[in-house]
């Protein structure tokens, strides 16, 4: 498979994920967009391992590294998003300052 | 109570180190003008140490230690109880030592660090009483206008530096003896300046009667010894710089022949006697002058030793009369023959040397004065023979008018009625006598010119016998107002003049508020559009700024790309 298809395919979801960070409001959708961003990130790491066929794999492990960050990051995420509706009563980004 | 012998010690110690340098100068065979064979020129701008000390140099360096000495003993007396004494006694003793720097150095810039010492000593003694407004002004006026006159000074010593190549009087000396006066007018003028700023000739002369309010030794001090004497003996020390020049020396006559005259009618209409005083100092520097104009330096540096004497004698006798009537208006004066007894002869003396009156020593110069201006008559000397012979016509005048105001001076201050009983301090009356034996002692061994001396004597009994005929009245109003407001000269130093320079002040405060501050005020400006443009970026919203951050990271790597 050419290296070009996974590329593609991760500048795409690199460019929702972008998206959805700058313009969306709701602040569990920019924390979706920055998933989704990580996750573009994986995709190419895994993509190179496969097309420099390296004997250490450091692709790979270095895309189970950003999983765990990911999950991690996704639940101090999470838990700031409901400390802020607690707070607020909203999860609009925009307001975030007004607490 | 201060001890003040230590003040007199130091004094004392100084002026017998002067008088050991200065005696043995005496004998030399040498006079302003004689250049000696083995003279090296210094070539580059040195504080060098070197002295030379002509006998006309020892002369004043003796006068100015002797005089200060005799002011130093006077002031334990007059000065004594005054709670800054300590200040004023070392101060005295400072001027000393830059007069003697002045007088023997042989390097410019020590001259005239020397002469500048000597304009700061005068602003702080006339200045002694600083809580008096009129002591403030006067010490303030004096020195702002001797500092405008030493700005010519200092002028002159780089135009010489630059024409002979040397800071060494000497060396400029050999200089010019070898290579001919060089840019003698434009030196000539600029010395000029310098000490008619300091000896208080015209259009400079007004600080000298201004500097009153000072403590009456220090006028003594300055007007006999040190300050203006500094002006006539350095103008006769570079004369050889510039002697036979026409233009300085015709403007110079023109000076001093103006200032002898103006000076002298003005002490003529005073009603103060301290200030008669100091106008008839400003006349007779400008008889010294006029001897130099006339080319005779030696008589002009022996009239002022001989002027230096008297007029010494004359202020610290006015100090006497001062202490014991308690002002200086000659209206308080009179009957004070009986009560002062000691002053009254002493100053007869002096009164009589100013005047001119045989067997003084102010007798013998003043004539040998008039015998050098008549001398240049002749036409031998740079000075045109018309401006010799109008110098001559007013220096005749001013012995007429010097005689007239000596004598109403000497009848208001101590004929008449005697009043009440005053008492004389011993160490101030010694320093009297020994000032009236000086007068005396030095006229021994002076040639006499038997026609000027005839003449000058008549015309001094004249001058006696019109202030005998006048007694205390008043010239007739039309003469005396103008001359008692001084003609109003004063007028373009104290209005004028710094009327112009607010002015310029205020064109140079316009030009830098408008014209200058233009590019610091842009400058300003400038950084205040682009911060508001820029603060329009800082909208507190990280979205905003993430935008910015992936906007200019796409941007970067687009230009990478499209670069390779």
């Amino acid at each position: 498979m050419p290296l070009l298809y996974p590329l593609l395919l991760s500048s795409a979801l690199f460019g929702i994920g972008l998206y959805g960070v700058l313009a969306r409001r709701n602040a569990v959708m920019v924390l979706v967009g920055v998933e989704l961003m990580l996750n573009a990130v994986n995709l190419q790491l895994v993509a190179y391992d496969a097309w420099f066929a390296e004997t250490l794999h450091t692709g790979q492990v270095l895309t189970l590294f950003v999983i765990a960050l990911a999950a991690a990051e996704i639940g101090l995420g999470l838990a700031i998003v409901m400390a802020m509706f607690r707070a607020t009563g909203s999860i609009d980004v925009d307001e975030a300052d007004r607490a | 109570m201060i001890r003040r012998w230590p003040y007199v010690a130091l004094t004392a110690v100084v002026a017998v180190a002067v008088a050991i340098w200065a005696i043995p100068e005496l004998d030399q065979r040498a006079f302003f003008g004689y250049v000696p064979t083995n003279a090296t020129p210094t070539m580059l701008p040195s504080l060098s140490l070197d002295t030379r000390v002509l006998p006309d140099s020892a002369k004043v360096m003796l006068l100015a230690a002797g005089v200060t000495l005799l002011v130093q003993v006077y002031s334990t007396a007059y000065m004594g109880k005054d709670r800054r004494y300590r200040s004023y006694a070392l101060l005295i003793v400072l001027f000393l030592v830059a007069m003697i720097a002045v007088v023997a150095t042989d390097n410019l810039f020590v001259l005239l660090i020397g002469w500048e010492v000597m304009g700061v000593c005068s602003y702080l003694l006339i200045g002694h009483w600083w809580e008096q407004p009129q002591s403030r002004a006067g010490a303030m006026k004096a020195l702002v206008v001797t500092r405008f006159g030493d700005l010519g000074l200092l002028v002159a010593i780089v135009v010489i530096g630059q024409t002979y190549g040397t800071y060494s009087i000497t060396g400029a000396w050999v200089g010019a003896a070898d290579q001919g006066q060089q840019h003698g007018t434009a030196i000539g003028l600029l010395v000029l300046l310098a000490v008619v700023g300091k000896s208080a000739q015209v259009p400079l002369q007004t600080w000298l009667p201004d500097a009153m309010p000072g403590p009456t030794p220090i006028t003594a001090l300055i007007h006999a010894a040190t300050m203006v004497a500094a002006g006539v003996y350095v103008f006769a020390r570079l004369l050889p710089l510039y002697g036979n020049d026409t233009t300085v020396m015709t403007a110079l006559a023109v000076v001093s022949g103006v200032t002898m005259l103006l000076a002298a009618l003005f002490a003529l209409v005073q009603h103060d006697l301290k200030r008669a005083l100091a106008w008839s100092t400003v006349s007779q520097l400008a008889y010294m002058f006029a001897a130099i104009a006339a080319g005779a330096a030696d008589v002009g540096i022996s009239h002022l030793v001989s002027h230096g004497a008297y007029k010494a004698l004359l202020f610290l006798g006015c100090g006497v009369v001062m202490h014991a009537v308690g002002t200086s208006a000659l209206s308080a004066m009179g009957g004070l023959r009986t009560t002062l007894p000691a002053t009254f002869w002493t100053m007869t003396i002096g009164f009589a040397a100013l005047a001119g009156i045989i067997p003084t020593v102010g007798f013998f110069t003043k004539d040998r004065v008039l015998e050098s201006i008549h001398v240049a008559t002749h036409g031998e000397t740079p000075l045109p023979g018309g401006v010799a012979w109008a110098l001559l016509v007013v220096a005749y005048v001013t012995v007429f008018v010097t005689a007239a105001y000596a004598m109403r001076l000497w009848m208001l201050t101590f004929l008449g009625l005697p009043s009440k009983q005053h008492v004389e301090p011993p160490s101030m009356t010694w320093p009297l006598v020994a000032l009236g034996v000086a007068c005396l002692a030095l006229s021994i061994g002076e040639p006499l010119d038997l026609d000027t001396a005839a003449l000058s004597t008549l015309v001094a009994l004249a001058g006696i016998a019109f202030a005998w005929w006048r007694q205390d009245a008043d010239l007739p109003g039309p003469v005396q107002r103008p001359l008692a407001a001084e003609l109003g000269l004063d007028h373009p130093i104290t209005r004028l003049i710094p009327a112009g320079t607010i002015g310029v002040a205020r064109v140079a405060d316009a030009a830098d508020r408008e014209g200058i501050d233009v590019y610091p005020r842009g400058g300003a400006v400038l950084a205040g559009l682009v911060s508001s443009a820029v603060r329009a970026l800082q909208t507190g919203r990280v979205q905003v700024y993430a935008s910015v951050i992936a906007v200019g990271a796409f941007v970067v790597v687009l230009v990478g790309v499209i670069a390779r």
